[in-house]
């Protein structure tokens, strides 16, 4: 290994963020001043459409890790319980009816009432159950895109008429938009809108196979951190230039021997949402010297994951690629590609351990969790570990728990290394 | 004669065409959760924070089917139930597992897509055990169907005159949902005319409920409620009304026919828009002339957890008595609700 010169850790770009995240909010406020359609989407939708139909979007869903970074949430959270949403129940999805109820400035996490609603059920039922409860509290419309569901013995022949089913639905979205705003589909606009999605996408994979490198050049700091435009700005030119950045600062560091860590000894591969009120919890890995190199999470909002999918047919045909694209959005994957997946990723990446984090809020996320440990560990002996935790809900992280967990596995993976 | 192998359905909102299993000359038999089990097996590939009643019955199955079922049919309700199957093909014996994507939406494009995801489990059928399912046997099978719809909305009914209790109806459904329907069938037909011959029960002091939530398979749950007072006049729960409320139309192209039924019948809290579930219940509410409506959710039930707030409010509104409760899967907790339900009682 290359001697490891010490670095700042998070690339100066990332800290450029704050920027886009602040372009964001202004085309949000500029939309209500002028009088724009906008809409509430959720993660997984076709945000393109919103932004090629000059319906300004936002995403609740981004909003409510906002609140949770600024230690809101659980405020909103608590509020939400009063209102008689269990204590069960998603923890985005109350702090946005918190927020709301609270009547929160967006730099909170609160999140307007928008002309109507966009959801889809290829993430999670409660995308659409949170939607539901709010378009009917606002009074908006609400359109939801139903995405069959891919298991793993679901065949080639099935996946057609799925596609088929999304491309249908897609189509009515488009006369829903314009019926809603009166706004029509513009296929020139399309193109670009695509475009720049397409790019962003691929410029942020590229940063991922920087991260193959050892040291790694790029944290958790820097991933989770520069995620927000990849949900609420796809489509826009803007955001790439941050991610470009991002992508220069990164090379300019593998190219130099340069990793985030000062010493990198282990690397690690962090599965599912993070505890976005605690995100400095990461921090903690470096006192090992590990550092995480991979998160499927961050990657499967590169969007054009899959390999069959070409810029050209993203631009010319891209209520068809659309479909595709969600049905092959790689968070939900099922049960034998995710694990064939992550023993992939695992040896292209050179990660000596997996974290899976079984998210309390995320259901179908954590469903399958154990499973894919056991596969891991006893069919490519890749140490594994399973830790319980909340993505925004601080109540339900032991973070003593979760830290000795960690440490436990850290030791086993000295040991490993020993050998 | 040879005995019918059975095809299992995991379904937590009753939407799996029994008919197109009949067709295929076997048995559906749906499966159910047992509340006096102790979780074993499941707790290895599911989280705790998960649907106690989807972890039972995979439990069940972990431990070992029953030798006559030869295949599973799990029909999308929730999220567990796609993320479920995946463990449901890599660890439980079974020869044939498909998951039915009953749809989401009630329309037109969804309809479509129901059709075509039916005709998918036709052929997977028929190339897995080598048979020929054709319309005629479909049609068939539908007029079967419909017939038991019939008997068992007739005999519901005695559940309004007070002539039949909630419990005892519960047990019928549940077991036509897991018989041969052809026996269900005479066994319907031998219970009809048993009630006929009734007389309505004196007891002015029973409160009539109208029963909804998740899906309530525990027969011994509603004794429970009859215990402290309750009838159970009507419901709109899957091992109730939900199974049998509309009859599929025999004159139509039979698929077309079974997706417009189960896309067309009151809608269960998996589906969207599952606030219209409301109007059904407000309808029964004013149809059955009801004391109060209970709510209750497995452990976990997202779909109902998340309707619950909307319900609680237009019940409000309408000022009909309503209590929301989340029960555990097991007997024990029941009777540490009983101040719940004797309270709610005498409110109403």
């Amino acid at each position: 290994m290359s001697a490891i010169k010490k670095t700042g850790k998070m690339l100066t770009a990332t800290n450029k963020l704050k920027n886009e995240m602040g372009r964001h909010f202004l085309a949000i406020e500029q939309a209500y001043r002028d009088n724009k359609p906008t809409a509430w989407a959720t993660a997984g939708t076709p945000v393109e459409f919103l932004y090629t139909m000059d319906v300004q979007p936002m995403l609740p869903e981004n909003s409510a890790t906002i609140s949770a970074a600024l230690k809101k949430s659980q405020d909103f959270i608590e509020l939400a319980e009063t209102e008689g949403f269990s204590y069960d129940l998603c923890s985005y999805f109350k702090t946005n009816v918190g927020a709301v109820l609270s009547q929160a400035d967006m730099s909170l996490g609160g999140t307007r009432k928008p002309t109507f609603m966009l959801s889809s059920d290829v993430i999670c039922d409660t995308h659409v159950n949170w939607f539901q409860v709010q378009a009917e509290r606002f009074n908006v419309p609400h359109f939801t895109i139903d995405v069959p569901h891919v298991v793993s013995n679901t065949t080639n022949r099935q996946r057609e008429y799925f596609k088929k089913y999304i491309i249908e639905q897609l189509w009515e979205l488009l006369d829903f938009i314009t019926e809603v705003t009166g706004h029509e589909y513009n296929s020139e606009k399309g193109k670009e809108v695509a475009s720049n999605s397409f790019e962003m996408g691929k410029v942020w994979q590229e940063v991922f196979e920087l991260r193959k490198n050892i040291p790694c050049p790029v944290s958790t700091r820097d991933t989770f951190g520069g995620l927000f435009p990849l949900f609420t700005m796809t489509g826009l030119k803007s955001p790439i230039k941050l991610y470009k950045r991002m992508y220069r600062e990164a090379k300019e560091r593998v190219d130099n021997g340069i990793g985030a860590l000062e010493q990198e000894d282990f690397r690690l591969m962090f599965e599912g949402i993070p505890f976005w009120y605690n995100l400095k919890f990461f921090s903690n890995l470096e006192r090992w010297n590990a550092i995480i190199v991979y998160e499927p999470y961050v990657y499967a909002f590169t969007k054009y994951t899959n390999p069959n999918v070409n810029k050209e047919m993203v631009l010319n045909k891209p209520v068809e690629t659309m479909a595709e694209l969600v049905l092959s959005f790689w968070y939900i994957y099922d049960l034998e590609t995710r694990v064939k997946m992550f023993k992939k990723t695992v040896k292209d990446w050179n990660i000596d351990g997996v974290i899976l984090h079984d998210n309390l809020s995320c259901r179908p996320n954590a469903c399958g969790m154990y499973d894919l440990k056991r596969r891991l560990m006893d069919e490519s002996d890749i140490p594994s570990l399973v830790i319980t935790s909340d993505m925004n809900d601080p109540r339900k992280m032991n973070e003593t728990q979760v830290l000795n967990q960690i440490e436990s596995f850290i030791e086993i993976l000295r040991e490993r290394k020993k050998k | 004669m040879k005995k019918m192998g059975k095809i299992a359905i995991w379904d937590s909102a009753i939407e799996t065409p029994e008919e197109i299993i009949l067709a295929a000359d076997m048995v559906p038999f749906r499966l159910f959760g047992d509340p006096t089990l102790g979780i074993d097996k499941a707790n290895e590939h599911i989280p705790p924070n998960h649907c106690v009643w989807a972890k039972n019955i995979l439990d069940q199955a972990l431990n070992g089917m029953d030798s006559d079922i030869i295949g599973l049919i799990c029909t999308h309700g929730c999220d567990c139930s796609n993320r479920e199957f995946d463990i449901w093909l890599e660890c439980v014996n079974l020869p044939f597992l498909f998951f039915l994507n009953a749809p989401l939406k009630r329309n037109e494009t969804a309809l479509r897509f129901f059709i075509d995801d039916m005709k998918e489990l036709i052929s997977q059928l028929e190339e897995h055990f080598q048979l020929n399912i054709t319309s005629e046997k479909i049609s068939e099978a539908i007029k079967k169907m419909n017939h038991i719809r019939e008997l068992l909305r007739e005999i519901s009914d005695y559940r309004k005159k007070l002539v039949l209790k909630g419990s005892e109806f519960h047990t019928l459904v549940k077991n036509v949902q897991q018989m041969d329907k052809n026996k269900a069938l005479e066994m319907l037909e031998l219970k009809l005319e048993e009630l006929k011959a009734q007389k309505p029960q004196s007891n002015k002091t029973l409160k009539k409920i109208l029963l909804t939530g998740s899906v309530i398979d525990d027969t011994e749950f509603i004794r429970f409620l009859e215990s402290l007072g309750f009838h159970v006049i009507i419901d709109d729960l899957c091992i109730g009304t939900k199974y049998f409320w509309n009859n599929v139309n025999e004159t139509e192209e039979p698929l077309k026919a079974l997706a417009e039924y189960h896309i067309n019948k009151p809608i269960y809290s998996t589906k969207f828009p599952s606030y219209k579930r409301f109007e059904t219940l407000k309808d029964l509410a004013k149809k059955f002339d009801i004391d109060g409506v209970i709510n209750i959710a497995q452990k976990f039930c997202e779909p109902i957890l998340y309707d619950h707030p909307y319900f609680n409010k237009k019940f409000k509104e309408l000022k009909i008595p309503y209590l929301f409760v989340e029960i555990e899967y097991n007997r024990e907790s029941y009777k540490q609700l009983t101040t719940r339900f004797e309270a709610f009682k005498e409110i109403i």
